[in-house]
């Protein structure tokens, strides 16, 4: 018989299985009284399928990834934002206005704009923050006439705060945009 | 078997003979009761044929301290043990079970172990003592550093065996920290018992957002090594790696579908982040949630048809549901605090998630309809953050920060239990708590 389901034939088989249940309410259905071997579906199961031991401490040696850890000094004051804020405000206008000046005296130079946040919140919705915060500055220089060619964002979050204590004072330069001349 | 019976019900009968006791009172534990008795087991002195006679009290140490910490048993103290157990226990000689009962145990684990050379065996069972009946037997080998790997997992099958729900010992637990002087982050294992602590990553940049896949093997994770973030798959064991999303600006893998085929993905274009999910092999792309808010962090459900994520549409960061391949997406937070970071439990039943409430971000759970939403891990000086669920979905992993101090944390979901899991290293997060083993 193939594999057609029969309605009446699982109704009839669950019938037996659910009486085979009361009849059996206090017999453990793996092993009888006695028989001391271990069951037959628990068969051997050899460790050595999951090699969790096995990780080296020491993770292979690495080429020491591109500095993105360090801040890059900068001619150029940041652009700062209110907190879960990417709008431009009058200081951050004024400072990205040095900066498309700057790009327009100098046409072969190149700036990355780094998104920044504060410490609050979660990391993954300040990494896109901050992607947010580069990019608004990057729209109102190409607004300004700068070609969209010079210029490049990054986001990194929360990971790289400019002051590392624990105030408003400190978050509020966390809160930033920064011009990194390439 | 035979085949003229429903395929249905063949299988029924087949599930009868595997799971012996969950369908009778007997010795059942039901591990959604809250505060529900613990069942009183004796975890009797290993026997040793051939090895160090220190495993006869190593092996049930392991094993009681699992045990303990699944709070669904009391240990009989091994003082009042009246039995010794010996091999002859493991081949046709009967425990006396009048003794265990009269000590107050319910049920009684056995064990005998051999050393030859550099292999270990073990023999493992687990009794009911009220019937005198075998529930459960295991025999193990590997090598003498595999030991608590393979009590771990007998762990497993105990707790399987009374609540129809596998343990978590031998799991592990991914996440971030700050290495040495370095200003960068690396990634970092650790089991779940707080040991094996181990580096994955040393590149001194920034490594961040680890995601396990479901056979546990790979961890997702973005790094900024070359400068910009990519994505890469990193193989636990191996150490392969092979890079899976370049596109794009600011991204963070969240998890995958269950068949491991697809990561899902915050991926910012032109400076607005939505969610994709990537085909792990070949590379091919599917936007799932887009629009102008700011969309991140997909958890997808334990059958991977739906996802939650945070969105910013309505102003402030929420958490939302989507079923995929269905229009539309419904808020499930409650709109009044900022609300990052869900965590679908393996179970299904609850989201976890992060919520600024009371000048402070606390771990809440929460049903997938938005409903009976519960505050589960809180201070009063200091935030918990980004949980994780446990392959059980009976705890949470966190992170607590206050100030300059970082340590990671597992409460219960029920909120009663709580302990340090990692501290010591900076700035420690984004923890991902593994698949079960």
């Amino acid at each position: 018989m193939k594999g057609t389901f029969s309605w009446k034939w699982a109704v009839l088989a669950l019938s037996i299985a659910a009486l085979m249940s009361v009849g059996c309410a206090k017999k453990q259905t793996v092993k009888s009284e006695g028989d001391q071997t271990p069951p037959a579906e628990s068969a051997p199961a050899p460790i050595t399928e999951a090699p969790v031991a096995v990780a080296p401490a020491m993770p292979p040696a690495e080429a020491p990834g591109v500095a993105v850890t360090e801040e890059k000094v900068s001619k150029f004051d940041d652009v700062r934002f209110d907190f879960d804020k990417s709008e431009l405000k009058e200081d951050g206008r004024k400072a990205s206005g040095v900066v498309a000046d700057y790009l327009k005296n100098h046409p072969q130079a190149k700036v990355l704009i780094e998104g920044h946040c504060d410490e609050r919140g979660t990391a993954e919705y300040n990494m896109a923050l901050g992607e947010r915060r580069a990019t608004a500055v990057m729209t109102y220089l190409v607004s300004l006439g700068v070609p969209k060619a010079a210029l490049s964002t990054v986001s990194f979050g929360k990971e790289k705060p400019l002051d590392p204590a624990h105030n408003d004072e400190a978050w509020a330069k966390n809160r930033r945009a920064h011009f990194v001349l390439q | 078997m035979k085949r003229s019976v429903g395929t249905a019900a063949g299988v029924f009968l087949l599930a009868l003979s595997l799971f012996p006791s969950t369908a009778f009172p007997v010795l059942y534990i039901d591990i959604n009761a809250p505060g529900g008795k613990r069942m009183p087991i004796a975890v009797a002195d290993a026997a040793v044929g051939s090895g160090d006679p220190s495993l006869s009290r190593e092996i049930p140490k392991i094993l009681s301290d699992d045990l303990v910490l699944t709070d669904l048993f009391d240990l009989i103290p091994p003082t009042a043990h009246m039995e010794t157990v010996t091999a002859a226990h493991f081949s046709g000689k009967p425990l006396s079970f009048p003794g265990w009962k009269m000590i107050g145990a319910e049920a009684v684990v056995i064990g005998l172990a051999d050393v030859r050379g550099d292999r270990l065996w073990i023999e493992m069972r687990l009794y009911d003592a009220t019937q005198g009946t075998l529930l459960l037997g295991k025999r193990y080998t590997g090598t003498p550093g595999q030991l608590r790997s393979i009590v771990h997992r007998f762990a497993n099958e105990i707790v399987y065996t009374f609540t129809g729900v596998r343990g978590v010992f031998g799991t592990e637990i991914a996440f971030t920290a700050r290495s040495g002087k370095s200003r960068g982050k690396e990634l970092y294992i650790v089991g779940m018992d707080g040991r094996d602590l181990r580096k994955v990553t040393d590149n001194r940049s920034f490594n961040l957002f680890p995601r396990w896949s479901p056979d546990g093997q790979w961890l997702a994770y973005n790094s900024f090594r070359t400068g910009a973030p990519v994505v890469y798959l990193r193989n636990v064991s191996t150490g392969a790696e092979k890079e899976v999303i370049r596109f794009g600006g600011s991204k963070a893998p969240g998890g995958f579908s269950p068949d491991g085929a697809w990561l899902y993905a915050g991926v910012s274009q032109a400076g607005n982040s939505d969610i994709y999910r990537v085909r792990v092999v070949g590379g091919s792309l599917e936007k799932i949630v887009g629009g102008w808010g700011l969309e991140v962090s997909p958890s997808p459900s334990p059958d991977g048809k739906r996802i939650a994520f945070v969105s910013d549409r309505g102003g402030s960061p929420q958490i939302y549901v989507k079923t995929i391949g269905v229009a539309g997406e419904t808020r499930i937070s409650n709109g009044a605090g900022y609300a990052t970071s869900p965590s679908w439990s393996p179970a299904g039943d609850r989201i976890a998630y992060t919520v600024r409430s009371g000048g402070r971000f606390i771990v809440a759970t929460v049903a997938p309809d938005g409903s009976g939403s519960r505050d589960v891990a809180s201070e009063t000086d200091g935030d918990c953050e980004d949980p994780s669920f446990s392959p059980d979905g009976r705890s949470l992993v966190y992170t607590y920060r206050k100030r300059d101090y970082s340590a990671l944390k597992i409460i219960s979901t029920d909120g009663r239990r709580q302990r340090t899991l990692v501290s010591g290293l900076r700035d420690v997060g984004s923890p991902a708590w593994s698949p079960g083993r």
